[in-house]
């Protein structure tokens, strides 16, 4: 008797954490920002210091409000020209119109290339060498935050290491039209197509907020464990007064936490989480773990809640579940 | 007798006597007696919108020019929808802050009074 061949979704989960899998990110949004000041805007609209970015090279920072909410999480890449950004999904035309609200003296142009291109990813322990073996010989395969373009048989394309998934990834940005010759091509040299139950269970086991969950406006970086995207030093940008004095007095008020439970992981985000009949947190995202074998999830509790091995009741569709707090990320061994 | 309301004062940029001396004397110590002031807002500061102040030698071809205390004012197209009734004031001394916007559109301002939010 032969043993059955893993099911799709394990075989997939192998591809992202063993070898290399490819993963569509069209979803999110990508924005060209051109003119002289389009840095310097930037790097006053958000959290991380953006200022000495060398072409080529790009950044996580966070888009804040003046209440010190989050707008969006951007990744800024620094191009001969222009600046290429990507964001939140679906969210290109928010941050957009963000951005050109507060151009009002400065050379700034920003245009919505969505549309015209896509993301192909590649992603896992092995996407280096493979991407290594697409690139041509002179091209050297970029260094975490760092871009190369180039053309990959015949398709040329950006190529930008944003480790999205918290482990080697490449975000391989191509005309729209060259899309489905490009996942042919990757395909080809063997990466295994990953779909969104499997990114959303490594994204939960890592313990990365995701835009549209985690992060949105009810919610401030720091909550949200985005410490390493501020810098406290680089002066003013729109939120820095309220995140800095939240980081000073120690007023963070909810952590991002992990969560536990036996049972469905189709639970809706938003759901809340519940100590003594009183709303003491809301779950955010629920995924099956094929790492754990169980459902897991990410949430936000009040801090004085949020200590591993905390029990809460998790108000789902089929009556009250219970629910342990637990450290994240979830795949430290 | 008339109900009739008084008119409202148009909307403009004022400044100070005190600021604008302190802006003559900043123009001669930079040895450009004749240089104008120029008005304008950036998006930034920890409330949204920074002030921006500039000794110009010439104003932009659509800056709204102005003309209070004896000095010329240019003020940005579009930084004037953030700025129409603000006062320029100037505040000395040792804790003095310096130019100050007493701008009416500011529903907000950071605690330093560097940015504003509208």
């Amino acid at each position: 008797m032969t043993a059955p061949s893993p099911p799709p979704i394990q075989q997939q989960y192998d591809a992202l954490t063993q070898t290399v899998a490819l993963i569509d990110r069209s979803n999110i949004g990508r924005l060209s920002l051109a003119g002289e000041d389009a840095l310097d805007l930037l790097d006053r609209l958000s959290t991380n210091a953006l200022q000495d970015l060398a072409v080529g090279h790009g950044a996580t920072t966070v888009l804040t409000s003046n209440k010190g909410r989050i707008v969006d999480v951007l990744f800024v890449l620094q191009e001969a020209d222009s600046l290429f950004v990507l964001t939140g999904p679906g969210n290109q035309e928010t941050v957009s119109s963000w951005i050109d609200f507060y151009t009002i003296i400065e050379d700034v142009t920003s245009r919505d290339l969505t549309g015209e291109t896509a993301i192909l990813s590649l992603a896992g322990p092995d996407a280096p060498t493979t991407l290594g073996e697409l690139l041509p010989a002179q091209t050297k395969v970029p260094n975490a935050h760092e871009a190369v373009s180039a053309v990959i048989s015949e398709v040329q394309a950006t190529v930008i290491r944003t480790d999205f998934i918290g482990a080697p990834a490449y975000d391989i940005v191509v005309a729209n039209t060259d899309g489905l010759q490009l996942r042919n091509i990757l395909l080809e040299v063997g990466a295994e197509p990953a779909g969104i139950d499997v990114t959303e269970a490594l994204r939960v086991e890592k313990g990365m907020p995701a835009f549209g969950k985690e992060l949105g406006e009810s919610y401030n970086p720091l909550e949200a464990g985005l410490m390493p995207l501020i810098s406290f030093t680089k002066g003013c940008y729109i939120g820095q007064e309220v995140v800095a004095r939240l980081n000073t007095y120690d007023k963070v008020q909810k952590s991002l936490v992990g969560l536990q439970w036996d049972g469905d992981s189709a639970v809706e985000s938003g759901t809340r989480l519940l100590l003594d009949d009183k709303q003491v947190g809301v779950m955010t995202t629920a995924a099956m773990s094929p790492r754990i074998a169980g459902v897991i999830g990410l949430g936000y509790v009040r801090k004085a809640y949020a200590t591993p091995e905390s029990e809460l009741l998790l108000e789902s569709p089929g009556g009250p579940t219970p629910v342990r707090v637990t450290p994240l990320p979830f795949d430290t061994d | 007798m008339t109900n009739a309301k008084p008119k409202p004062k148009p909307l403009t940029i004022t400044i100070t006597p005190d600021a604008a001396e302190h802006v003559r004397s900043f123009a001669a110590e930079a040895g450009k007696p004749g240089t104008q002031l120029r008005v304008a807002v950036k998006g930034g500061g920890c409330s949204g919108l920074t002030y921006v102040l500039d000794l110009v030698d010439e104003f932009k071809k659509d800056d709204k020019v102005i003309e209070d205390q004896g000095l010329r004012l240019g003020v940005d197209r579009k930084s004037y929808v953030f700025l129409a009734g603000t006062s320029l004031e100037y505040y000395g001394g040792l804790n003095g802050k310096g130019f100050v916007f007493n701008n009416p559109n500011a529903k907000t301002t950071c605690g330093c009074g560097t940015s504003f939010g509208v």
